[in-house]
C-alpha cells in the first residue's frame, strides 16, 4: 500500500460526503481614460487546498474527472495562446500556484469590448459551462463604462439539475469585481457595488449562489466625471 | 416401581411417536417444490416464505406502505380488489424459487410459486376462459409475446422464459439441423442452393430425462400454430418482385416437434436414438443480383432475418412447451442429490442464493466471446452461493466460494496467519470510526501466487505457453527469496481511524484597502481529518533502516524523537511514521504516534472489536455513530447539509465484513449491517426505509 493509496482510503471515508469547498473568483479591470486598460481574472482554491489536494489524488470525484496539474497547466497555456492571437489584447501573462491552487489570468486590452467574447471563450475552451451573458462597453465621448450581466434562466435550471452534493461545491464561493479607474467616479447604478475613498475605484462582493440563482445583478453603470 | 418406571416409559414412547408424526407431518406438508427444480438447475435462487413471514406477519406485509402500494396497484391495473397477498393465491408459508438451466442451444430462466388456492390464482387472470388451457388439474397459459408459458395445478405455479443461443445458431451446420439459415447481409445471393427446410423428428422421447410431446398443445384457446414451424417454399427472386405473393404463399406448414439440447449427456443420448430426417424441400437456382436490386436485396435481407428470428423463436417455444410438461408431468432427479447444493443451505436464512460453477458460467457465456472460448478462464473455482440473514439486530449476507481441492489448499497455506496480537493495543473503540484488518502468510503466498496465476490464468494463454508460464514462475521463485520478503513484511496490517481531530492551517486570501488595491494575506482557519494509523509487522527492520537514511539524506525525511515525518509538498496532510517493537506505523497524528512511541497510547479495544480482527484474516468495520457531530457544520456546507448528515449517520449502525476461516474447500465471507435501535427486526426496518425512501 503506498502513500496515494493511503489518501484515497482516507478520503472515501471521509472526505467523499462533505465536498462544499470555498474558492474565490477576482475579476480586476483598470480602465484609463482613452479606453485602454488591463484585466487580472485571479481563481483562489487555497481556503479548500487540503481538499483541492486530496482530490487532485483522485481520477474522478463524484463522476467528474479531476484534472491533472499537467493538464491544469496545459490548459492554462491553451488559453494565453488564445488571448494572444485574440484582437485588441496584448501583454497576456498567466500564474498557477500549486502549493495554495491558486491561478491567474492578466493582460491589457485596447478597448474593453476586446474582452466581451473572450471570457466566454476561455470558460467554454476550459470545458466550463459559460454561465452568462455579460459584457464590457466604455463610451469615451461621455465617460461612461457600461457592465452588462444578465443572468440566464436556463443557467438557474441546470444548475438545479445538479445533485445536491455538486450544488453544495459552491455554497462558499464568492465573486468579486473590481473596476479602476483614472478619474474619479460620479455615479453608480448598481446598489449593491461600493465606491472607494478616492472615488477611483468600483467594487462588487456576491456569493456565486446567488449570481447563479440570479439574486443579485452584477450590472453597472458607471458615471466618471468629465 | 416398576409400573411407574413402566409408565413413564410408555408416555416417553408416546411423546416419540408424536413428535415423529408431527415431523413426518410438517415434512409432509412442507413437501418443497425444490422436488421440481431438476438435478442440472445452473442457478438456483430461493425466497423463503416461512422466514420471511416469521418477521413480518401477512397482517403486518398488507398494512405496510409496500404492502398497501402493491395491493392497490394490482386491484387497480386488475379492476379488482385485493385487501391481503393472501389474496393472490399464493402460499406464503413456503419456499418460492428462481431457477435457470443452460444448454449450448437455449438457456430457460424458471419460477416456481407454491399454490394456495388456485382458484385465486386464476383470479389474477382476466378473461380467464379464453386465455387459459385446462388439461386434468394442470392449466396452461402463453403470454402474449409467445416467449413465456405460465403453467399451474392446485399446489404450484410454474413460469418459464425461454432464449435461443444466438452463438448456437451461428454454427450453420447446427442450425441446419433445425431449418434455420445463419443471415448475412446479402448471403441469400450467395448460395446457389438454399436448402430450404429441415427437419429433426424425435419420434419417441429418449429417456426420463426428458419428454417431447408429439401433439404438445393443441386445445382451444391455445394457439396452434406457435407449435408448428412454419416452413413455406420461396423463390427470393419472386420475393423481391411481388412482396404481397410471399405472404400469401406462406402456406404449405409442417408439425415439427423438435426436441431441445440439454447437456452433452442428453446430446449423446439424442445423437444415439433419434432419427434425424435431413431432407432438402426444394433446390432451386437464383440468378446473381443486378445492381438495380441493392434497396430490395437489403428488404430481402431484412424479411429474410424476421423468418429466420421467428423461426428460432417458434422453436424456442416449442422447446420450452416441452420443459414445462417435463416439470408438471414426469420424474427426475432434483436438484437435491447434488451435495453442493444441499450443503450451502442454512435453514435461518431468508433468501438464497446458489451456482452451481463459476467455471462453468465462464465456459457457458465464452462461446459469446468468440476465439478466447474455450480457454476455462475460472479454472479451479466451484459453486458460489450466497444468504441473505436479517434477525432482531442486523442484515448479514454470508457468500461461499467452493474451489478445487489445490486451490483450495493454497489459500489454506496463505491463510494461516493471525494478525499481531500488539496491534489491538493501537485501537480506540469508544472513538474509532473504522478499521480494516487483514493477516496472510507473505512467505506462503509468494510461494503459491505463481502456481495460482498458472492454474488461473494458464489455459487462457493457451496451452503452448506453458513453458514459458513454468519459466516465469521459476524466475519469480528465483529472484525473490520469499523466506527474507516475509520478514520484512509478515503480512499482517491493520488501518484505523481512531477519531477526527481538528488542526488549524493556513490559507491565502485577499483584503483590499480604500482604494480597493487587492492585498495578499495569510489567514488561518480550522479544519477537521481523520487520525488514521496504518501498522504491519516486520521482524526484519534492515531494509527500512536504510530506506530512512536514504530519506534523510535526501531531505524526504525528517526525524525527530524517533519519529519521522515525510516531507512531500503535494501532501494534503502530514505523515508520519516509526517502528516500534517489529510494527511500522505509519499516521498523521503526531501525537497519538508520540504516545504510541513512549507507551501512553490508551488502550481500550471493546471485546467486539477484538474478536473480530483476532479470529479473522479479513475484518472490515465501519461505525458512521462515531462521526456524528464530530465534523463542524461549516465543513459540511451548511447547518441544513450538517443536520441531514449527521441524521443519516445516526440512523447507521455497525457495518461488519470479515472472512471465514476456509472450511473444507470453502472460503466465505459475511457481511453485516446492524440496523438502529427502535425496530422490531431488520425487515420492518427495511421496509420503513423503502417508505421513507419514496416520500
Amino acid at each position: 500500500m503506498n502513500l496515494k493509496q493511503f489518501y484515497k482510503l482516507l478520503l472515501f471515508i471521509v472526505l467523499i460526503p462533505i465536498l462544499s469547498s470555498c474558492f474565490e473568483v477576482v475579476e480586476e479591470i483598470s480602465l484609463r481614460n482613452d479606453g485602454t486598460g488591463d484585466v487580472a481574472l485571479t481563481i483562489n482554491l487555497s481556503q479548500s487546498k487540503t481538499k483541492v489536494a486530496s482530490i487532485m489524488l483522485l481520477d474522478s470525484v463524484q463522476g467528474y474527472k479531476v484534472p491533472s496539474k499537467l493538464k491544469i497547466q496545459q490548459e492554462l497555456s491553451e488559453a494565453v495562446a488564445y488571448l494572444k492571437k485574440s484582437q485588441g489584447i496584448s501583454n497576456v501573462k498567466s500564474t498557477s500556484d500549486f502549493n495554495n491552487y491558486i491561478a491567474t489570468i492578466s493582460f491589457s486590452f485596447k478597448d474593453v469590448s476586446n474582452i466581451n467574447n473572450i471570457t466566454k471563450n476561455i470558460l467554454t475552451q476550459q470545458k466550463i459551462k459559460a454561465t452568462n451573458t455579460s459584457s464590457y462597453s466604455y463610451i469615451k465621448t461621455t465617460k461612461t463604462f457600461i457592465r452588462k450581466y444578465q443572468a440566464l434562466s436556463t443557467t438557474k435550471t441546470e444548475f438545479n439539475k445538479l445533485k445536491s452534493k455538486d450544488k453544495a461545491v459552491f455554497n462558499g464561493a464568492t465573486y468579486t469585481s473590481i473596476y479602476r479607474f483614472e478619474s474619479p467616479v460620479t455615479n453608480t447604478t448598481n446598489p449593491a457595488s461600493n465606491l472607494s475613498k478616492s472615488k477611483k475605484a468600483v467594487m462588487l462582493k456576491s456569493s456565486i449562489m446567488d449570481l447563479i440563482n440570479g439574486k443579485i445583478n452584477v450590472s453597472n453603470q458607471i458615471q466618471l466625471s468629465k | 416401581m416398576f409400573p411407574i418406571k413402566y409408565n413413564y416409559l410408555n408416555k416417553m414412547k408416546k411423546i416419540l411417536i408424536a413428535i415423529t408424526l408431527l415431523f413426518l407431518v410438517k415434512l409432509n406438508y412442507a413437501q418443497d417444490l425444490v422436488k421440481k427444480i431438476p438435478s442440472n438447475a445452473f442457478t438456483v435462487a430461493t425466497i423463503k416464505g416461512d422466514n420471511v413471514f416469521k418477521l413480518m406477519f401477512v397482517k403486518d406485509f398488507n398494512e405496510s406502505f409496500v404492502g398497501k402500494k402493491l395491493l392497490t396497484e394490482t386491484s387497480k391495473s386488475l379492476d379488482k380488489n385485493f385487501t391481503s397477498i393472501e389474496d393472490f393465491g399464493i402460499n406464503l408459508e413456503k419456499n418460492m424459487y428462481y431457477f435457470n438451466q443452460l444448454s449450448d442451444s437455449i438457456t430457460y430462466n424458471c419460477f416456481l410459486i407454491p399454490l394456495k388456492d388456485a382458484a385465486k390464482f386464476e383470479n389474477l387472470i382476466n378473461d380467464k376462459d379464453k386465455k387459459f388451457k385446462t388439461e386434468g388439474d394442470i392449466r396452461t397459459m402463453v403470454l402474449p409475446d409467445s416467449l413465456s408459458i405460465i403453467k399451474w395445478n392446485n399446489s404450484m405455479m410454474y413460469f418459464v422464459t425461454g432464449s435461443i443461443k444466438t452463438s448456437f445458431f451461428a454454427d450453420s451446420a447446427k442450425s441446419a439441423l433445425y431449418g434455420i439459415k445463419d443471415v448475412g447481409y446479402g448471403s441469400q445471393w450467395n448460395n446457389d442452393t438454399i436448402i430450404d427446410s429441415t427437419a429433426v423428428v424425435t419420434p419417441v422421447a429418449v429417456d426420463s430425462t426428458y419428454m417431447a410431446t408429439p401433439e404438445p398443445m393443441d386445445g382451444q384457446g391455445f394457439d396452434p400454430p406457435l407449435v408448428k414451424v412454419k416452413i413455406q417454399k420461396k423463390t427470393p427472386i419472386k420475393k423481391i418482385t411481388t412482396k404481397k405473393n410471399i405472404s400469401k404463399k406462406k402456406s404449405t406448414k409442417r408439425k415439427v416437434i423438435v426436441k431441445p439440447k440439454k447437456n452433452k449427456a442428453v446430446e449423446e443420448e439424442l445423437v444415439a436414438n433419434s432419427v434425424v430426417i435431413t431432407e432438402p424441400d426444394s433446390t432451386y437456382m437464383v440468378t446473381p443480383p443486378s445492381s438495380a436490386y441493392g434497396d430490395e436485396m437489403y428488404d430481402g435481407y431484412q424479411k429474410e432475418r424476421a423468418e429466420q428470428d421467428a423461426k428460432k423463436k417458434q422453436l424456442a417455444f416449442v422447446w420450452m412447451t416441452a420443459q414445462a410438461d417435463k416439470i408438471f408431468n414426469s420424474n427426475y432427479e432434483s436438484i437435491e442429490s447434488n451435495k453442493s447444493y444441499t450443503t450451502s443451505l442454512d435453514s435461518k436464512a431468508i433468501a438464497e442464493l446458489w451456482v452451481s460453477s463459476l467455471q462453468d458460467v465462464y465456459n457457458s457465456i465464452a462461446p459469446e466471446f468468440g476465439t478466447y472460448g474455450k480457454t476455462g478462464l475460472m479454472k479451479g473455482y466451484g459453486s458460489l452461493n450466497a444468504k441473505l440473514f436479517m434477525d432482531k439486530t442486523s442484515f448479514r449476507i454470508s457468500t461461499g466460494l467452493e474451489l478445487a481441492k489445490d486451490q483450495a489448499d493454497a489459500y489454506k497455506k496463505i491463510m494461516n496467519r493471525k494478525l499481531n496480537k500488539n496491534f489491538l493495543k493501537y485501537i480506540d473503540s469508544e472513538k474509532a470510526i473504522g478499521f480494516m484488518g487483514y493477516s496472510i502468510d507473505t512467505k506462503a503466498y509468494l510461494e503459491e501466487f505463481p502456481k495460482l496465476m498458472k492454474q488461473t490464468y494458464g489455459a487462457f494463454l493457451g496451452a503452448r505457453m506453458d513453458e514459458e508460464i513454468e519459466l516465469g514462475t521459476d524466475l519469480f521463485s528465483l529472484l525473490l527469496d520469499e523466506e527474507a520478503v516475509s520478514k520484512v513484511v509478515k503480512g499482517d496490517a491493520l488501518f484505523v481511524i481512531n477519531g477526527l481531530n481538528s488542526k488549524e492551517v493556513t490559507y491565502t486570501s485577499y483584503e483590499y484597502d480604500d482604494d480597493y488595491n487587492r492585498k495578499e494575506v495569510t489567514k488561518t482557519k480550522k479544519e477537521t481529518l481523520p487520525d488514521f494509523l496504518f501498522m504491519f509487522s516486520s521482524e526484519d527492520n534492515r531494509l527500512m533502516n536504510k530506506l530512512i537514511k536514504y530519506g534523510i539524506n535526501k531531505n524526504y525525511v525528517t526525524v525527530n524523537n524517533n519519529i519521522y515525518k515525510i516531507e512531500e509538498k503535494k501532501s494534503p496532510i502530514d505523515i508520519y511514521f516509526m517502528i516500534k517493537d517489529g510494527i511500522v506505523f505509519f499516521g498523521n497524528s503526531i501525537t497519538e504516534l508520540e504516545s504510541i512511541s513512549n507507551g501512553s497510547f490508551n488502550t481500550s479495544i471493546s471485546k467486539t472489536h477484538k474478536t473480530l480482527l483476532a479470529k479473522n484474516n479479513f475484518s472490515f468495520l465501519f461505525n458512521a455513530k462515531n462521526l456524528v457531530g464530530k465534523v463542524p457544520n461549516e465543513e459540511i456546507g451548511g447547518e441544513e447539509t450538517a443536520k441531514k448528515f449527521n441524521e443519516t449517520l445516526g440512523k447507521m449502525g455497525n457495518i461488519y465484513m470479515k472472512s471465514n476461516p476456509i472450511k473444507g474447500n470453502i472460503v466465505s465471507a459475511d457481511i453485516s449491517a446492524e440496523i438502529p435501535n427502535g425496530h422490531e427486526n431488520a425487515l420492518k426496518y427495511l421496509f420503513s426505509l423503502i417508505e421513507n425512501a419514496s416520500k
